[in-house]
């Protein structure tokens, strides 16, 4: 009797503890992966409505890519290309204007509070030029893609040979707040160094090579 | 390539022909003795820490996120930059007077690498340790950030008002002005010197070299009646008589000439040519090093055996010689029989140079220079160097009216005549003295204390300005950052306190459009002018020709030369090709480059001949006290450790110069600090000893050399950090001979051996049924060196080019003296003969065997090959069993005993983004620049071209002055290294083993009849 109780709390015991554990260990990472790591930006840039709805071509901001190792994070004078005529959304936009009507008078300038913060870093004003009382305050984003100092990525190697942006930054057309989609380890890059050697990329022949000193140096 | 004396080469005197038995070259893993007190900390306590440690680890890693990375991007994209992407930027070296060219690589808006530029017209892609190096005196933490005033930091405006204020009191008073400046060959910033000295009624601007070619200039203008230094073009000789001037190491332009006298010695192994090389000097140069035939003299033979040369020649060519030459001494006659036989056959193809700060020297070295039509020829003097312009002579009378206080206001400009004049306390107080005191210099150094201003001056690599190395030849200096501190150019500082304040950029504009333009025809406006000359960094300009001055044989006057008593000790004082006069004493990377000759780093010695030493009874490191007495009053003694050095002449103590910096006092924490770790500086704090005392300002020039030092030992030592004897080759005594005779590590044969068509490369047969099996194909490239040891000259530009470009750490002088420098690059320097050695240079690099021994031992596979050819090093993978290091037969693996100091925050931004920094506990070596490489081909691949040959350049071969390294696939065959290995000079070293490395090395070759002159030499000079 005594003996069926404990026998009957162990197992209980047990299948919860397993259960636990299960759970847990979908999340436990190798030291050093950091896949899915989604922390909050300074400025929360959507690339779904950039991207994705835009559909504004990734190089435009990202210039870097076909030429350099990085591929690089726009200055926000690049934001300014746009963002100097497109200060809100257009829904809000047109929601002032239909209140302005209304109201019978002429609408109020709209900034979204994001949008000012690129306006901020430059130390803009009101009407778009350089205040002199304000300091340039550069916009420090979290990195999120980090290989570690041993590593040598190159972008430019990557796109020139036809490899699309989202084989490596997942479907980030799609993500408001961007996350880190693969694992980035190196059996991750190797497989498709072997797989692209065999199938190449995009039906185009390529021979990446996985010599340890294509990366490492 | 005797077989039976396999060991005909040999590294230090201890293990060659002074070997006693007592030092053995070490082939144990520790040399140093392993004496440690094991009780303190044993096997058992360090298992008991390690466990712990690799528990916590463990457990912290697990829970642990990477630590959070801030991405900054730029706010405005500047135009001309993409992140990740080199820029190279021409502009001019700032290491010394002599102007070379060189690119400056950018990346993400900071230097971080010199390369030379191949378009010069001077340097002609070669760039020198020293230059190399100046990129680090940009980060230094240490420069002066603000000007001061009276020993504190103040504003540019409170320091202009003050000098300003004391100048205008000045102008009404009449008072003396003197600029002392060591050469400047900028032609705007002398003009600019000279418009800011008109305003005073007594000014002049006085220049000297702290290592002074004074007498050349002054013996030109007796004999030619103009004060210049001729350009002297080594290419076009084939007959080269270097009286003691270290042509090819620290003399005037060491680039240049390094390149010249390679190009006269280019062998094609079909028509092998030459040109003769001959050197006479009392200690051993590297030019001395390279020389056919090299005589090791007395100071004070020199001009005898010059004066009979001479006099030989004048019989010859049949024109009256004035000077009688003594004549109870014939035992150099065989040697000016064939010295004189040789120039008068290479008439107007020859060329005589003379180091000696003698001017009676220097007006016999112009009369055999005219007499052998080489003016014109071998030596310009239409279009002359000024890279050394100082005149001793003011300098002296400078001096004077310092000492009776008739100067008003000094101005000082890159010397430092505290430290590397003989005034010693005297000029100290000769300076305090001096009612305004202003220098230009970068660095709180010994004058610049003195002074009551410092404007510092910006870094050559934060400013714009210009150099005339050679009239007609102009170099620009252009800004390749944004000034670190609050310095000012110069140029700005003088126009300032001549009430015309403007940008340097403007003054130099300004200069070139009124005086350079005109004077060229190519350019029809000034604007396309400026922007050729600044995107090319140099400009040529071909000058309106005047007549030449000519030879004038009156100025030729009879001479004796005084001779000290035999057996008395002369003191040669001469300059390192890391230190020079001491103006880079505060780079660490300089300090740790061995000596190509003694291999010693961190130190100057004095050096003696192994006859003397013994004689003396002294070994290496004895430290011996050394006296002069000068003006008959005693100089302060100098303590100096010994050094035993081959081919030296008995009766010469040598010492080198640039030492004993009060700058050097930051090198107390060089290298790590742990619980054996022992001093990195001397017992006064300091690197070496000053013997800038021991120099003479006499007869109007500066004197290296002084006679009846007096030598007494002191019963101390001091232990020299001393590479020759690391990471030594050694061919195991067990080990049967394979392929049927020793072969020696380095080969050298002679132009007659060629000539006559003797094979010297007999195939090598390594075992066949070897190890390894011959599984690497190659089928794309196969990367491959060539270094050709005939042009190496040893001056170790590649190993300071190799540091930068891959981030190699200064270990300081303790961990040099445990044998843990970290140099990829290493310059072996082989010995031979006993009496007047003979001297090969190998530069010593990863060889990257196809059959690689490291490889195979390597339990955790951190060193594979890769299908290119490269040895591949991965550092991640690494665990640092050091089970390579052992199984190199090439001994050039490093192994990070620490992390190596890199708490300069300033002083990393060197640190090249492209190769990895490595941490402790990991193996490193020459990864023949993989990431030039790679950059190649990611270029070739986004262009859609195939890698040309010569695209890919390794740092050491961009460097190397004399084009000696050269560096591409093999698997093409018309490529530059396919064809060096195709020449019958190529060995391998220890490729008898079937290591098969991939350095090809070419065999030197000397300009000498045959292997019995050869040894003839040897004796005749004994």
């Amino acid at each position: 009797m005594n003996s069926r109780v404990v026998t009957a709390v162990l197992i209980v015991g047990l299948a919860f503890s397993f259960l636990t554990v299960t759970q847990q260990l979908g999340s436990w990472h190798l030291p050093g992966n950091q896949q899915g790591y989604e922390p909050v930006q300074p400025i929360a840039f959507s690339h779904r409505l950039h991207a994705g709805e835009m559909q504004i071509s990734c190089l435009y901001c990202h210039s870097g890519a076909e030429v350099s190792r990085h591929a690089g994070i726009p200055a926000a004078s690049t934001c300014m290309n746009c963002h100097r005529f497109v200060s809100a959304p257009l829904g809000a936009l047109r929601a002032e204007d239909e209140k302005a009507k209304q109201e019978n008078r002429r609408p109020r300038p709209l900034v979204s509070p994001e949008i000012q913060k690129i306006y901020d870093a430059l130390a803009l004003d009101d009407h778009l030029t350089r205040d002199p009382q304000k300091f340039l305050q550069p916009v420090a984003w979290t990195r999120i893609n980090r290989l570690p100092d041993f590593v040598y990525f190159n972008h430019s190697a990557h796109v020139n040979s036809g490899v699309a942006c989202q084989k490596c930054h997942g479907p980030i057309e799609t993500m408001d707040r961007v996350r880190q989609a693969p694992d980035l380890t190196m059996g991750w890059c190797v497989n498709c160094h072997r797989t692209a050697n065999a199938a190449g990329v995009a039906s185009r022949p390529v021979q990446p090579s996985t010599d340890c000193s294509t990366c490492h140096y | 390539m005797g077989s039976e004396k396999p060991s005909r080469y040999w590294k230090s005197w201890e293990e060659g022909p002074g070997a006693t038995g007592l030092v053995q070259i070490s082939t144990s893993e520790f040399p140093e003795p392993l004496d440690r007190p094991a009780e303190q900390f044993n096997r058992r306590s360090f298992l008991k820490a390690a466990g712990f440690a690799a528990a916590v680890a463990a457990a912290g890693a697990g829970c642990s996120r990477a630590p959070v990375e801030k991405a900054i991007p730029y706010l405005i994209q500047p135009e001309e930059i993409v992140p990740g992407v080199s820029y190279f930027y021409a502009s001019t070296c700032g290491g010394c007077a002599t102007g070379c060219g060189v690119l400056v690589k950018n990346l993400d808006g900071r230097p971080i690498k010199l390369e030379g530029n191949p378009e010069h017209p001077l340097s002609r892609g070669g760039l020198c340790a020293v230059g190399q190096a100046s990129l680090l005196a940009l980060y230094d933490s240490q420069r002066l950030k603000a000007p001061q005033a009276k020993g504190r930091i103040a504003s540019w405006q409170e320091v202009d008002e003050q000098i300003a204020a004391q100048l205008a009191s000045i102008r009404t008073s009449g008072g003396a002005v003197r600029v002392l400046s060591g050469t400047i060959s900028s032609p705007t910033l002398n003009a600019e010197i000279q418009k800011f000295l008109l305003q005073f009624r007594d000014a002049r601007h006085v220049v000297y070299d702290g290592l002074s070619s004074s007498a050349i200039l002054d013996a030109h203008q007796q004999t030619h009646g103009e004060r210049l230094l001729p350009h002297y073009r080594f290419n076009r000789a084939t007959v080269i008589v270097s009286f003691d001037a270290d042509f090819l190491g620290t003399w005037i332009s060491p680039v240049e000439f390094s390149r010249d006298f390679a190009d006269g010695r280019r062998i094609d192994s079909r028509s092998p040519q030459m040109s003769y090389h001959a050197q006479l000097e009392s200690r051993m140069s590297l030019t001395g090093s390279k020389a056919d035939r090299r005589i090791s003299v007395e100071p004070h033979e020199l001009g005898e055996i010059m004066l009979r040369i001479g006099a030989r020649l004048a019989q010859l060519a049949g024109s009256a010689f004035p000077i009688a030459a003594r004549t109870q001494d014939n035992s150099y006659d065989t040697v000016i029989e064939d010295l004189a036989r040789r120039l008068w056959e290479s008439r107007g193809r020859s060329l005589v140079v003379c180091g000696s700060q003698d001017v009676r020297l220097q007006i016999l070295g112009n009369f055999i220079n005219d007499l052998l039509g080489n003016y014109g020829a071998t030596l310009d003097i239409e279009r002359p160097s000024q890279q050394r312009q100082g005149n001793d002579a003011n300098l002296q009378s400078l001096l004077d009216d310092l000492d009776k206080g008739n100067v008003a206001a000094l101005f000082l400009h890159g010397v430092n005549p505290a430290y590397d004049l003989p005034g010693g306390q005297a000029l100290v107080q000769a300076i305090e003295r001096t009612p305004l005191v202003v220098s230009f210099a970068e660095r709180l150094d010994e004058t610049s204390a003195l002074a009551h201003f410092i404007c510092p001056d910006h870094h050559p690599l934060e400013s714009w300005s210009d150099a005339e190395p050679v009239r007609g030849t102009l170099g620009i200096f252009q800004p390749a950052i944004h000034p670190l501190g609050k310095t000012r150019p110069v140029l700005e500082s003088l126009a300032i306190w001549r009430g015309q304040p403007r940008p340097a950029y403007d003054i130099l504009r300004d200069h070139w459009r009124g005086s350079v333009f005109p004077q060229q025809t190519i350019e029809p406006d000034f604007q396309t002018f400026w922007d050729r000359s600044v995107e090319a960094g140099y400009s040529e300009i071909r000058l309106k020709t005047s007549k030449p001055p000519r030879f004038q044989a009156a100025s030729l006057k009879p001479f004796s030369q005084s001779s000290p008593a035999a057996g008395e000790l002369s003191l040669v004082l001469y300059p390192k090709i890391s230190m020079l006069d001491g103006r880079h004493a505060e780079n660490p990377w300089l300090q740790e480059l061995p000596d190509p000759i003694s291999k010693v780093t961190w130190d100057n010695y004095a050096c003696l001949s192994p006859g003397t030493a013994q004689r003396l009874g002294l070994r290496e490191g004895d430290v011996v006290r050394l006296e002069v007495d000068i003006d008959a009053v005693h100089s302060p003694p100098l303590e100096l450790p010994v050094f035993i050095q081959p081919g030296q002449h008995d009766q010469v103590i040598a010492v080198a110069l640039g030492y004993g910096r009060k700058s050097t006092e930051r090198f107390a924490n060089a290298g790590p600090k742990w619980l054996f770790g022992g001093s990195d500086v001397d017992e006064d704090g300091r690197i070496g000893k000053n013997t800038a005392p021991m120099l003479a300002l006499v007869g109007g020039s500066l004197q290296y050399i002084r006679d009846n030092v007096r030598l007494s030992k002191i019963g101390k030592r001091h232990a020299l950090a001393s590479t020759q004897t690391h990471h030594s080759l050694t061919m195991p005594r067990e080990l049967p001979i394979v392929g049927g005779e020793h072969r020696d590590i380095v080969r050298e044969t002679t132009i007659a051996a060629l000539l006559a068509g003797e094979k010297k490369t007999v195939p090598v047969s390594p075992a066949t049924n070897g190890l390894w099996p011959a599984d690497h194909r190659y089928t794309g490239h196969r990367w491959a060196m060539a270094i050709d040891l005939t042009a190496c000259t040893g001056c170790s530009g590649c190993v300071i080019a190799c540091q930068a470009e891959n981030n190699i750490p200064v270990v300081g002088k303790d961990e040099v003296l445990r044998h843990r420098e970290m140099h990829w690059m290493r310059i072996d320097r082989y010995y031979t003969g006993e009496q007047d050695v003979d001297v090969v240079y190998q530069p010593m690099l990863c060889q990257q065997c196809d059959n690689a021994p490291c490889e195979t031992v390597c339990p955790v596979l951190a060193t594979v090959h890769s299908a290119e050819g490269l040895n591949q090093q991965i550092y991640n993978r690494c665990v640092g069993t050091r089970y390579c290091a052992n199984n190199c037969p090439y001994k050039t693996r490093r192994f990070n005993w620490f992390d190596y100091v890199r708490n300069d925050r300033l002083q990393n931004l060197v640190l090249n983004p492209d190769v990895t920094v490595r941490s402790r506990g990991v193996m490193e070596k020459c990864s023949f620049c993989v990431q030039r490489i790679e950059v190649a081909r990611i270029e070739s691949n986004r262009v859609g071209k195939p890698i040309a040959d010569g695209q890919i350049q390794t740092a050491c071969q961009q460097s190397c002055p004399s084009q000696a390294i050269v560096f591409g696939d093999l698997n093409d065959p018309n490529s530059r290294v396919a064809q060096m290995a195709r020449d019958p000079r190529r060995f391998g070293v220890l490729e008898e083993f079937n290591f098969r490395p991939a350095v090809n090395y070419l065999t030197v070759v000397r300009n000498r009849d045959s292997h019995e002159e050869n040894s003839k030499v040897n004796q005749n000079n004994g």
